[in-house]
């Protein structure tokens, strides 16, 4: 406050000038005084109110601002009444949760740690003209990828859909190499008798 | 492989609200809902002319409201509230026509077949 009335009183000069030569734009920057300065930081200014709300009534105003807070919820959230997926494709489809295999054809593991959700395959056919594969199913291509399993079992919960884990089978890599098979303690060392 | 109930997770919660602070405002939207439309359906009737009598589209608005009975998030009440509001707007106000109402009660769609044998003979898996 102190720096900012310094700050004020130094600078009045300067604006003063100013506003002399311009032929003064503000009567009120002409008036200033340092001791008004003074003055009028340390009057309050009446607080703004808000034009919207100046009407409402003492229950309005704190339903408004009820609204603004939370509420708490104790069953646990479904949105199948309000997504507007068809009912046969909500509770009948079940969703397999997995971590998809790194590609066999390429050394990189950039993308392979991510759960990601599909669901069970439902009819799929031959178009008679084209020979391509048809499905009927909307679903068919959905896959959605998460950070973890535990949003995967959420994002399926929410929708309504069953869902079951496959965890990855973690690999044992086992050391070997070619000279042990001739280590004294292995059988596999062939008598040269 | 994890199985669904291996998951145990509290589902208190705290949310923001749609419309309701709690379950007896939101029970008071829904009713308002149904009153509102309870009064509409002779209009609608007359006006879409469909070849409904007033207690059929009664009973079929009562089966709509059964439907989500088992709801009990407030938010989704709400936001079903909603919906329902938005089609009585434009039931109301003829923004739909005979076709739209007489979606509601699903005469001209097909039962999917149900069962194996009849799947088969339907020809579908």
């Amino acid at each position: 406050m102190a720096a900012q009335r310094q700050l004020m009183r130094q600078s009045y000069g300067v604006f003063r000038g100013m506003f002399l030569q311009q032929r003064c734009l503000s009567v009120t920057a002409q008036r200033l005084r340092p001791d008004d300065v003074d003055k009028a930081l340390s009057v309050k200014e009446a607080p703004s109110k808000d034009t919207k709300n100046i009407f409402e009534t003492k229950e309005e105003v704190e339903r408004r601002l009820k609204l603004q807070e939370n509420i708490q919820i104790d069953v646990p959230l479904d949105l199948t009444p309000v997504t507007g997926v068809p009912e046969e494709h909500t509770r009948t489809r079940r969703v397999r949760i997995f971590k998809p295999a790194k590609n066999a054809m390429q050394s990189g593991t950039a993308n392979i740690n991510r759960w990601r959700m599909e669901f069970e395959t439902r009819e799929r056919w031959e178009n008679p003209l084209m020979g391509w594969s048809s499905s009927g199913d909307p679903l068919s291509n959905l896959n959605v990828d998460f950070a973890d399993k535990e949003e995967a079992v959420a994002f399926c919960e929410k929708n309504g859909w069953p869902w079951f884990v496959e965890d990855p089978v973690e690999k044992v890599m086992k050391p070997k190499s070619y000279g042990l098979n001739f280590h004294w303690n292995r059988n596999t060392r062939v008598s040269t008798k | 492989m994890a199985s669904p109930g291996a998951i145990i997770k509290s589902t208190t919660r705290q949310v923001k609200p749609l419309l309701s602070l709690d379950k007896s405002e939101a029970r008071r939207r829904v009713l308002n809902l149904y009153k509102a439309w309870y009064r509409q359906i002779p209009y609608v009737v007359m006006d879409y002319d469909i070849p409904k009598t007033v207690p059929d589209c009664r009973k079929k608005l009562r089966e709509e409201f059964d439907k989500n009975r088992h709801v009990q998030d407030i938010r989704v009440v709400d936001m079903l509230v909603i919906k329902g509001q938005m089609e009585l707007k434009e039931t109301v106000e003829i923004w739909k026509q005979k076709g739209h109402i007489m979606n509601y009660f699903k005469e001209t769609i097909e039962p999917k077949p149900q069962g194996f044998l009849s799947k088969f003979l339907a020809g579908h898996e």
